[in-house]
């Protein structure tokens, strides 16, 4: 049955969302809860546990933002039902409400009052009633819409630019095509090409909003006292052949494709299902950014890299992609597609382009990443200032 | 066979799709059509993805890529010839710390 979208298998959750993985997640909200959660899933096969540094003494937006990542992740297509462990219950209630709201199974446990060996017992009791009913749950045919995926490059290149960011551009196009969202930031990475961007922006208050946002985050690196000379381009980009931010910007803009950019989302803002190309207001850090994307509802991560970025996610696959021989031959078990065909011009970007929507149905339907088997399990939320 | 790759007809240095040696005689090509661009000498070893000058620009002149600024020669550049931080600088980070 040919329709008009290409279909998946993938798992239907209650809320009618669509996620490629099965997760049961132990999130701690604070440092202190890392030790339990890491337990509990030492103890239940087929839990992960997120562990993170924060969630003591935040306050305002900052803590907010917490909240928004961790119930985001809990929250997140790809996760069947969550645990969350907190020191105190009040926060912890907080993070379990939010992953509520999607209809799937969610268990909250406090540390006070019992410790982490009681804890630990009973997290674990809970994680593994959670995976035996995951491990039931079946894939099902699904159109390919509606579905939020994200895109980012790191470690990146001339070839970058030249072969493996156009190639992603094609994918992005025609994942967008098919009603799709493409979530896309490093907010002061597009510097030298913020004007493209914006200008891709139709809608007056969205450009603005856009605007808004890239100046506060410039304003903010320069009310340091620096710029980010020194650090950006990275000593990776550099030695890959880019000179400045603007070329690296140029470059980084190839993977955005070309259809309009209809969404502007800053950091606590969700972002719908059907939103199309859309900004998100990140770092330019691998990991942070796309823990914001997965907490928004990425279940899918494109990645180009030209000197070899590692990065992966606990809960969401990452591809990666790579147009630089020399890399994919030093990398090769991180490296997902291979286009370095392209930059050597011996196949058309439509081909190069086509490799990588291809290969990822094989993920969508459950194929593992390199990422995934090598256990690349970054989980780095964005803390916006200091704690209290 | 090319060697270096052009984004735009505007600039005024290409990048290395493979690695190339001081003195050779290396082809161009323009990405949008593929179509063949100019024969450059290399006055220098281009690596891989780094770029190479396809005719002189003057200390102070744009460097130009994508159609686009990328940033200004901070030194005399020789058509042939290496283009990266030693002789080019940001025109939009850079200054701050000096103020």
């Amino acid at each position: 049955m040919a329709g008009k979208y290409p279909t998946i298998k993938a798992y239907v959750r209650p809320d009618g969302s669509v996620g490629i993985r099965n997760h049961v997640v132990i999130i701690p909200v604070d440092d202190l809860s890392n030790t339990a959660a890491l337990g509990a899933a030492k103890l239940i096969r087929g839990t992960v546990a997120i562990p993170h540094p924060y969630g003591r003494l935040q306050f305002g937006r900052d803590l907010n933002l917490l909240f928004h990542i961790l119930s985001g992740t809990g929250a997140n297509p790809n996760v069947y039902g969550a645990i969350v462990i907190g020191i105190e219950d009040n926060w912890a209630n907080k993070v379990a409400d939010g992953i509520a709201k999607t209809g799937k199974p969610v268990y909250v446990f406090g540390i006070e009052g019992n410790g982490d060996l009681r804890t630990i017992e009973m997290a674990s009791r809970k994680a593994k009633e959670l995976v035996q009913e995951a491990s039931e749950v079946q894939r099902t045919e699904v159109d390919l819409t509606g579905i939020q995926f994200s895109i980012k490059c790191g470690e990146s290149d001339t070839t970058s630019g030249l072969a493996s960011n156009p190639a992603l551009g094609y994918t992005v196009d025609k994942l967008v095509d098919l009603g799709n969202t493409v979530m896309f930031g490093e907010t002061s990475e597009l510097t030298g090409g913020e004007d493209i961007v914006a200008g891709r922006i139709s809608d007056p208050a969205l450009r603005n909003k856009f605007m808004r946002i890239y100046n506060e985050y410039v304003s903010i690196i320069e009310s340091e006292g620096v710029d980010l000379l020194g650090s950006q381009p990275t000593e990776g980009n550099i030695k890959g052949g880019l000179s400045t931010i603007e070329e690296k910007a140029l470059g980084n803009i190839q993977k955005l494709g070309t259809r309009p950019i209809t969404c502007v989302a800053d950091y606590l803002d969700p972002v719908p299902r059907n939103a199309g190309l859309c900004f998100v207001n990140t770092s330019s850090a691998a990991a942070e950014a796309i823990t914001l994307f997965a907490a928004k509802g990425s279940v899918l991560h494109f990645f180009t890299t030209g000197q070899g970025n590692l990065v992966g996610h606990p809960v969401i696959p990452v591809i990666k992609i790579s147009a630089n021989p020399k890399t994919i031959k030093a990398m090769s078990e991180h490296i997902d597609v291979d286009v370095s065909d392209l930059l050597e011009l011996k196949v058309s970007l439509t081909e190069a382009g086509e490799r990588i929507f291809n290969y990822a149905l094989r993920v969508m339907n459950g194929r593992l990443t390199a990422a995934e088997v090598l256990q690349h399990d970054e989980f780095s939320p964005i803390k916006l200032y200091i704690s209290a | 066979m090319p060697r270096f790759a052009i984004h735009n007809r505007e600039d005024n240095v290409g990048v290395a799709i493979e690695d190339i040696r001081a003195g050779d005689e290396a082809q161009g090509v323009y990405i949008e059509d593929r179509s063949m661009g100019p024969v450059i000498k290399a006055l220098e070893d281009i690596p891989l993805g780094h770029k190479i000058a396809l005719r002189d620009i003057k200390a102070g002149e744009s460097v130009i890529k994508y159609g686009r600024v990328i940033g200004v020669a901070t030194r005399d550049i020789k058509v042939g010839e290496h283009v990266h931080i030693h002789n080019v600088k940001s025109i939009k980070w850079g200054n701050l710390a000096r103020r």
